[in-house]
């Protein structure tokens, strides 16, 4: 697929290839839980790469140098710092257990003022961090009711529009999404847009409002454009536009008629994320049997790739994968029954400039990239 | 028929998810059980509307919760019914009686997919290249012992009554659920049906079996 990329990379036009990079993380079958990774992200350079796990550790990657001792390894990520961010607390008074997961990391802009940042940790409520003070923050959304009986969605995910310091974006469990003002009021439970889809009523199950949910939502690069992340679906909106997305790309569309198991098993409640190439042409998600899809907005094609240890060969291209949804089965076809529901990629992360991908299956971190690299 | 044992066994499905939620480390967790809910009510919803099709009569209904329901015969619909709040309406935490198999109760732990069977504790393996072991922190003991317990087989230790919350997104569903389903479904029920095969990893739907054998009651906080 074609994705434009810096650094000489052909803009547009022409498919180039993924390759396999790199892989971290053991290979154990058995994995424990605290190893399972929960964020990625890169820095605002794509130098540094973070990830951060369920036991509460996080792991910075850098890339290497060029060097001409060890000519293989130019753009390859080692590790740089390990550190444990969090540990479990446990609030006696409520006799609740405060998880160290890490939700998510987000690296700080190097060079600015930038001093705010967002956190979303709790359903009902957003606040507003200086960075400076750490003892009280601003509350900017609250969207519990009175009566708690009467909670119909919770915030899923926000964040912060690029270039409009003063401008961000929650989404909710109903599929919705909205985009306040801070310079409207203190408190922004009025939004300035809101988003949200009308639902095809003959696509209507038990399950219809859990799939609707947003997992994810990213502004493009350009400020633009928004994306959202439901069990199902892309999609991708813009910021002029509040009745319907402009484009919405199926994941994986073959799981419409097995919700009911996935509701068994608990992999419909799986929160997927999604992420822009740099040029914001191309858009990343994850799926499940260790499948990763990216679309190409400029061409509508997409594609689909594997995370996974038997294509792990140094710069080994990448074969695209297809899942077979009916009739016979096509030589190197997976059929839909023989997905691995065990294995998901819900985080990935893609270089701010490069073709270069970073993908987490579980506790394995693989980065890839793109041939011409 | 089959539309209604289907959302029967949903509803079903989706009250076992909800007491199991209780006993996961954190325990309830609002979105979850926001969803859990809102199956359960669609469940509900479907499952009425087929009753009204079939003209079944309505029965009287129980007026207050039952001493023990294992006593009384299935009566699920005219609970549902009763339990069934209006479009828009806050529910109301009234007691439904659902018939349940020990299935569901067995069912959600086979078809769980928990990568992490192994237990919780990290494992010396770290996402460097060998040459930085060094860089990899030590980790305290874990606070809590539980985890240990926490395989999915181990389906009676998980029905064992969590520990008293002083508060949560529904108190009434949690205090009923701590009282009614502890007792309940720790005893043997009259011959159980045969096990389902594992649904782990394969999406397929399971067409709906007899649920007659405990009688479950379930609080449903909407």
């Amino acid at each position: 697929m074609a994705g434009a990329g810096g650094g000489g990379c052909p803009a547009g036009g022409g498919d180039f290839q993924w390759c396999f990079s790199q892989v971290k993380g053991a290979i154990d079958e058995d994995v424990a839980e605290a190893d399972i990774i929960s964020t990625v992200e890169f820095n605002y350079s794509g130098d540094l790469l973070a990830t951060g796990d369920k036991g509460g550790r996080v792991v910075i990657f850098q890339r290497e140098q060029e060097s001409k001792s060890r000519p293989h390894s130019r753009g390859e990520y080692n590790v740089y710092s390990t550190f444990q961010s969090h540990e479990p607390e446990f609030d006696y008074l409520k006799s609740l257990e405060i998880e160290e997961k890490i939700n998510k990391i987000r690296w700080l802009p190097q060079q600015n003022a930038a001093h705010f940042l967002l956190s979303t940790n709790d359903d009902l409520r957003i606040n507003l961090w200086h960075l400076e003070i750490t003892d009280r923050s601003f509350n900017i959304v609250d969207i519990k009711p009175a009566n708690m009986e009467e909670l119909t969605e919770v915030i899923t995910a926000a964040g912060f529009h690029p270039h409009q310091c003063n401008v961000f974006v929650y989404s909710s469990s109903k599929g919705t999404i909205r985009l306040c003002d801070m310079r409207s009021s203190a408190l922004c439970d009025r939004h300035s847009k809101f988003f949200e889809e009308p639902e095809d009523p003959s696509s209507r199950s038990f399950f219809s409002e859990i799939i609707s949910s947003i997992s994810d939502v990213n502004f493009s690069h350009s400020g633009r454009y928004m994306m959202t992340r439901d069990y199902l679906s892309v999609k991708v909106w813009d910021l002029n536009m509040e009745n319907r997305p402009v484009e919405t790309y199926q994941v994986h569309e073959y799981l419409r008629s097995k919700l009911c198991s996935l509701y068994e098993n608990d992999c419909i409640f799986d929160k997927f994320e999604c992420c822009w190439n740099g040029s914001d042409s191309a858009i990343m998600t994850g799926s499940y049997n260790n499948f990763f899809r990216m679309f190409d907005r400029n061409t509508r094609r997409d594609i689909t790739l594997e995370a996974s240890r038997e294509n792990s060969k140094p710069r080994a291209v990448l074969k695209p994968r297809k899942v077979c949804t009916g009739g016979k089965r096509k030589k190197d076809e997976i059929s839909v029954d023989s997905l691995d529901f065990n294995k998901k990629i819900l985080h990935t992360a893609w270089h701010p400039v490069e073709n270069v991908i970073a993908v987490a299956a579980t506790n394995n971190l693989y980065i890839f990239q793109d041939k011409i690299n | 028929m089959e539309v209604q044992k289907e959302a029967q066994r949903i509803m079903t499905l989706s009250v076992w998810k909800m007491y199991h939620s209780r006993m996961q480390r954190g325990g309830l967790r609002l979105h979850r059980s926001l969803q859990l809910s809102l199956v359960m009510r669609s469940a509900r919803e479907l499952y009425l509307s087929a009753k009204v099709e079939a003209h079944e009569p309505e029965m009287p209904l129980p007026t207050g919760r039952s001493p023990d329901p294992r006593l009384h015969p299935p009566r699920e619909p005219e609970a549902a019914a009763q339990a069934a709040p209006p479009d828009g309406e806050p529910p109301s935490p009234e007691p439904m009686d659902t018939q349940e198999t020990p299935r569901a109760e067995e069912t959600p732990s086979r078809c769980s997919p928990r990568p992490a069977k192994a237990g919780r504790k990290r494992r010396s393996s770290s996402l460097s290249d060998s040459g930085d072991t060094g860089l990899v922190p030590s980790k305290k003991a874990r606070l809590e012992e539980e985890e240990a317990k926490e395989t999915p087989s181990e389906v009676p230790d998980r029905l064992q009554p969590p520990p008293a919350q002083a508060e949560g997104a529904f108190p009434n569903l949690a205090r009923v659920l701590q009282r009614r389903f502890s007792g309940l479904l720790n005893c043997n029920p009259a011959a159980p049906p045969t096990a389902p095969p594992a649904c782990e990893a394969k999406p397929a739907c399971r067409p709906a079996d007899n649920m007659l054998n405990v009688l479950v009651r379930a609080v449903v906080a909407f």
